[in-house]
């Protein structure tokens, strides 16, 4: 192996360990609180990217605005005294004809992907919390909700596929003669710092604190007091933030389309498992061995053989470890 | 009169467990409850504090009707459940377990005061702050257990069987603390398998049999533990 390829491994390593780390993070964080498995998060992976696209690319929002722009300008002098109001105004929507850039599209995206995910835990999840079978169940209502989204984005936005903008514009940086690309760079560097807050909101946020109580055991933190109702569906938000993040970075490096996030999913599914069902720490360092894995099976064998290493691995783990890497004791 | 259940019936799913239990506890009063397992003590104290419904009857605190009501606002008006079997958050720290004990707004001002009271009452735990709870002995998951009761400023404390499963030296610290906590004038409703330990720590004692309240002792002074043995077992003749 040259020293070439063994920096391009360990930096693809790292990007795909980000993705799979901040939607796993997400994944674990639900199993381990409202011990459901969500299967449509993928989903919300694909609704981050479409919604930080919407605003910050020329095709999105900013199109659908022109007209508006037009004919306020054209209607400003029937208007009178309000027309000095229009005017401006048009003039300024026509002047965003690029799209608001990813300084906006970014936050909405958030926005975006939390409001989605509050919903489908309303109408997906809540109905069947607390009665027999629920996991179950919420399997079926999730993969259901998934298809929706999928569809209805495909409705709205068409079947043409989409690119964010780059967040750094430049020529790739040179790592011993191994080109990589900015985008690649910033997620390496973002990521582990949304982790970073992640564990400073679980560890030292009141709400944190409780969200992780309920993980841990929600009969006494019905006893002290905490809202358990309510820390379920904002786990479902904190976890869908993560997801729209990962499909905003997910969307500038690959096209968006409506079924991106679910390849992900599938290896996130196997990052939770392989790090131990419930535990972060153990979804982040296995996010990253898997994303490790990945990079080097694609190089040694195929990128078509990547899956069939993976699983094998994860195989073998669950044989000798059958709580995951850093699964603990059940509690 | 503080804290009353009027013909309380509950239990889990078709089964009833409480049938028709009535008692009551007045202001500073510490009330022991004993009587063979599955007859209902837990069930009690588990439908006082909103975890399982009643099915009929009523619970009064304060002269207020708070059966049914969400567990945390019978929290919130401070009726502090202390579950049985040191029921923790175990992968966090006793700082944290603390933490999450006054996690009630009504505690907020007084939070490091109230973590003062803890640690005088059980050095060890402070000794432990940065321990996760699932590594601590049974004797101090269990004080941390009434310590994460006490961060939430009880004016009725239910301790669930406090003493069970603990060697006999640690149930004798526990039982001092618990004594400690009652001198402080702390209203109690102690359940407990040992009627030694309720005897030396509370002024009344309810048997209770099968879903209901079978035996009341007025006062426990005045009687002594061969009656208490009589009403556990039945006359010896």
């Amino acid at each position: 192996m040259t020293l070439e390829a063994l920096v391009a491994i360990i930096a693809g390593g790292l990007v795909s360990g980000s993705l799979y780390a901040l939607m796993a993070s997400g994944l674990s964080l639900v199993w381990g609180t409202v011990r459901m498995f969500n299967f449509a998060h993928g989903a919300l992976v694909m609704v981050g990217a479409y919604s930080a696209w919407y605003v910050s690319n020329r095709g999105g929002i900013a199109k659908a605005l022109q007209p508006i722009g037009k004919s306020l300008v054209a209607n400003s002098e029937e208007a009178g005294a309000l027309g000095a109001l229009l005017l401006p105004l048009g003039e300024w929507i026509l002047s965003i004809k690029g799209g608001f850039g990813l300084l906006l599209g970014v936050p909405f995206a958030i926005f975006c992907s939390g409001l989605v995910g509050y919903i489908m835990y309303l109408l997906l999840v809540k109905p069947f919390v607390g009665k027999p079978g629920a996991d179950l169940v919420v399997i079926i209502t999730t993969i259901a909700g998934a298809s929706f989204m999928q569809n209805g984005v495909q409705v709205l936005f068409g079947p043409r596929y989409k690119q964010l903008d780059r967040i750094l514009k430049g020529p790739p940086l040179q790592i011993m003669e191994t080109a990589i690309g900015l985008q690649e760079v910033l997620i390496i560097i973002l990521t582990p710092v949304t982790l970073l807050l992640l564990h400073l909101f679980l560890k030292h946020s009141k709400l944190g604190l409780a969200i992780r109580a309920v993980a841990q055991n929600d009969d006494f933190a019905h006893l002290v007091g905490i809202n358990v109702s309510q820390i379920y569906p904002l786990t479902f938000i904190v976890s869908s933030i993560l997801a729209g993040l990962c499909g905003v970075m997910l969307g500038g490096l690959f096209f968006i389309l409506p079924t991106m996030g679910a390849q992900e999913l599938l290896f996130a599914f196997v990052v939770v498992v392989f790090g131990g069902l419930g535990s972060l720490p153990g979804t982040i360092v296995g996010a990253y061995v898997i994303g490790f894995i990945r990079e080097s099976s694609a190089y040694v064998f195929s990128l078509y053989w990547a899956p069939v290493v993976l699983f094998a691995t994860l195989i073998l783990v669950l044989i000798f470890r059958p709580r995951g890497l850093m699964g603990g004791e059940e509690s | 009169m503080l804290f009353q259940v009027e013909e309380l019936v509950s239990g889990y799913g078709k089964i009833d467990v409480l049938r028709s239990l009535s008692l009551h506890v007045d202001e500073g009063e510490h009330v022991g409850l004993f009587g063979p397992n599955g007859h209902g003590k837990t069930t009690l104290l588990r439908t006082v504090s909103g975890l399982i419904r009643a099915k009929a009857g009523k619970i009064r605190f304060r002269g207020q009707d708070i059966s049914n009501l969400d567990a945390r606002l019978i929290v919130e008006r401070g009726l502090i459940h202390v579950p049985q079997g040191n029921q923790l958050f175990p992968q966090m720290t006793v700082r944290e377990n603390l933490t999450l004990g006054a996690y009630v707004r009504r505690t907020d001002r007084q939070k490091s005061a109230n973590f003062e009271k803890v640690f005088a009452l059980f050095p060890r735990l402070k000794e432990r702050l940065s321990q996760q709870a699932r590594t601590l002995s049974g004797g101090e998951r269990q004080m941390l257990s009434i310590g994460v009761g006490l961060m939430g400023m009880p004016e009725l404390l239910l301790l669930d069987e406090p003493s069970v499963g603990l060697a006999p030296l640690i149930k004798e610290e526990l039982a001092r603390a618990i004594a400690e906590i009652a001198a402080t004038g702390v209203t109690m409703i102690v359940v407990d398998q040992d009627v030694e330990l309720l005897l030396g720590i509370c002024d009344r004692l309810y048997l209770i049999e099968k879903g209901r309240v079978s035996l009341e002792t007025a006062d426990v002074a005045q009687i002594d533990q061969a009656e208490i043995l009589e009403m556990y077992f039945g006359k010896v003749s």
